[in-house]
């Protein structure tokens, strides 16, 4: 469904990613792991068009959409909950919505996935908050508008770029909670993590990222087990973020 | 002092005010929605003014025709910057300071063509309205002040239900707060800007259009309007468009109390002496919010 071919980027004179491929299947939940710096999120910018690239393709559905704008790239099925949420902080809970539920309609005309109804169903505090603006909600409550907004988009690839940096654990077990929920009902992930335990918990493949290379893919058990294997949790994420 | 001079001064300072207001807020939306500080926002005011008058005196146009196109003139030149300049900018990540010049030249552009192609002579609209004169708490009011005031109200109430309530407003106030989240859920936020320009330029021109029957237009008012825009917008918290239009009346008023209590040819200085204290004590303007960043 999502294809990435030998993909080059960089800021400036600095190169970031080193030519990488990857692939996503259709209904298929991956992840994308690697230390501070590895090029995670470079990737995600590139494949929603927000960020540089230099060379290489990005085809979803057999359609290359590489020289795309970002705005036009959701109407492929891609949604993207970004690092650091990306929220209109002074604007309504609502009003944060209500854009990308325009935007989703006009996607898909026929018989949406994601209602309002739909999604106050997954995330009950939306119902409830509604009219807050965002910038008085928690971390994770932000978290969960983040990830509503991308899912009014109406995708079939949702893209999160580590969705649960800096939360409670609570929250972070009622986030995957959804996210497995969709994958259920065939939602295709591509989870960018640092934290292994958490994306193993939701994926059923992975790629390893260290400087700007995908270095290693694991699947099946070896990825269900890959933190117990010292050697490749110690080579390619380093002691920290291994050893949680 | 009597209560005549007074309401008459005060009221003076409420129709300036509110011009200034008006391009204040042409000013802050364009630059909450660029981050262009625009150095020509009066020219917005010269150019639809001068529209009005030619359309209506050269061509023998209807009035609120005339106006209507005036308005749209401003429209038009604010999407011609954007389009030819500003994207391009944007794109090659050019440096802050360099949208102050361009916009500075631009202005500078504009007021040497009105110079080449209307002369010196300033030009007068006709009062919006009949020629009647009211007296309100003893001051003497022409039937336009009205008009100028319950519009320019207007204008400002409209604006702030544009922003809050229309798909286009909201889009436009997205893309300005994260143009990265905006993109992100499908907003084309190069069009966001393209339509934050039309909008002050349009504003700017109502502004020119609404102060014309009562200062004549010439091709060197505009850096005045635009310094005045700038106190306004300034004062009232550069990010925030309604600020401004408080900024624009407290301006206003302040200015004309100075010319009462002292005179009018120091009323810059008082003037500009009490904004420089008021944003000493309000750094981030009247309504102003702190420490937001990006757009
Ligand atoms: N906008 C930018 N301009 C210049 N350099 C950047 C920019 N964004 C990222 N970089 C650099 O690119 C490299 C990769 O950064 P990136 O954010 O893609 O890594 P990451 O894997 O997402 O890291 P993290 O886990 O911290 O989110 C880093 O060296 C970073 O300093
Ligand atoms: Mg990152």
């Amino acid at each position: 469904m999502l294809a990435i071919k030998e993909l080059t980027a960089g800021y400036g004179q600095l190169r970031v990613l080193h030519g990488v491929s990857m692939h996503v299947g259709k209904g298929e939940a991956v992840a994308i792991v690697g230390a501070n710096g590895a090029g995670k999120t470079t990737l995600v910018n590139a494949v929603c068009g927000l960020g540089p690239v230099t060379q290489g393709r990005v085809i979803k559905d057999d359609v290359d959409l590489t020289s795309d704008a970002a705005h036009r790239r959701g109407r492929h099925g891609i949604a993207v909950v970004l690092e650091n949420r990306r929220l209109f902080g002074e604007m309504t809970v609502q009003e944060n919505l209500r854009l990308a539920e325009e935007h989703g309609r006009a996607y898909r005309s026929a018989n949406l996935q994601f209602t309002w109804q739909r999604i106050c169903e997954l995330f009950p505090l939306i119902a409830e908050r509604r009219r807050t603006r965002i910038e008085l909600l928690s971390g994770g409550q932000q978290q969960m508008v983040a990830i509503a907004r991308a899912l009014l988009l109406q995708p079939d690839l949702l893209i999160l770029d580590e969705p649960s940096t800096g939360l409670a654990p609570k929250i972070v077990k009622e986030i995957l909670h959804v996210l497995r929920g969709l994958r259920s009902e065939g939602m295709g992930i591509l989870l960018i993590e640092q934290n292994v335990g958490v994306a193993v918990e939701i994926t059923d493949r992975a790629y390893v990222m260290a400087l700007g290379r995908i270095v290693h893919e694991a699947a099946g058990t070896e990825w269900q087990t890959f933190l117990n294997d010292e050697r490749l949790a110690a080579a390619y994420l380093g002691k920290a973020s291994a050893g949680i | 002092m009597n209560v005549g001079l007074l309401a008459q001064s005060l009221l003076a300072g409420i129709t300036n005010g509110l011009t200034y207001a008006l391009i204040g807020i042409g000013l802050a939306a364009i630059f909450k929605g660029s981050r262009v500080p625009n150095a020509m926002q009066g020219e917005f005011s010269v150019v639809g003014a001068i529209v009005v008058v030619l359309l209506l005196t050269g061509h023998g146009w209807p009035y609120w025709l005339a106006i209507l196109c005036g308005g749209l003139s401003g429209a038009i030149l604010g999407a011609f910057i954007e389009v030819a300049f500003i994207r391009y900018m944007i794109r090659n990540a050019a440096p802050e300071d360099s949208y102050l010049l361009l916009t500075i030249g631009i202005g500078l552009s504009i007021s040497a063509a009105v110079l080449y192609f209307f002369g010196r002579e300033s030009h007068l609209l006709p009062g919006f309205g009949s020629d009647n004169l009211y007296i309100i708490l003893d001051a003497v009011v022409r039937e336009h002040v009205i008009w100028l005031i319950a519009i320019s109200i207007l204008l400002t109430i409209g604006l702030r239900q544009f922003y809050r309530t229309t798909s286009v407003g909201l889009k436009m106030m997205a893309a300005s707060i994260d143009p990265v989240g905006a993109a992100s859920i499908g907003i084309d936020v190069t069009l966001m800007r393209t339509f934050t320009f039309m909008l002050g330029g349009a504003l700017g021109a109502a502004a020119g259009i609404l102060i014309t029957p009562i200062i004549p237009v010439d091709y060197m008012i505009g850096l005045q309007l635009t310094l005045k825009g700038f106190a306004a917008a300034i004062l009232g918290g550069l990010t925030n468009p309604l600020g401004a239009a408080i900024g624009g009346l407290v301006l206003g008023i302040i200015e004309a109390m100075a010319i009462v209590g002292v005179s009018s040819s120091y009323k810059d200085v008082i003037t500009f002496s009490l904004l420089i204290l008021i944003m000493i004590a309000m750094p981030q303007g009247l309504l102003g919010r702190a420490g937001r960043t990006g757009g």
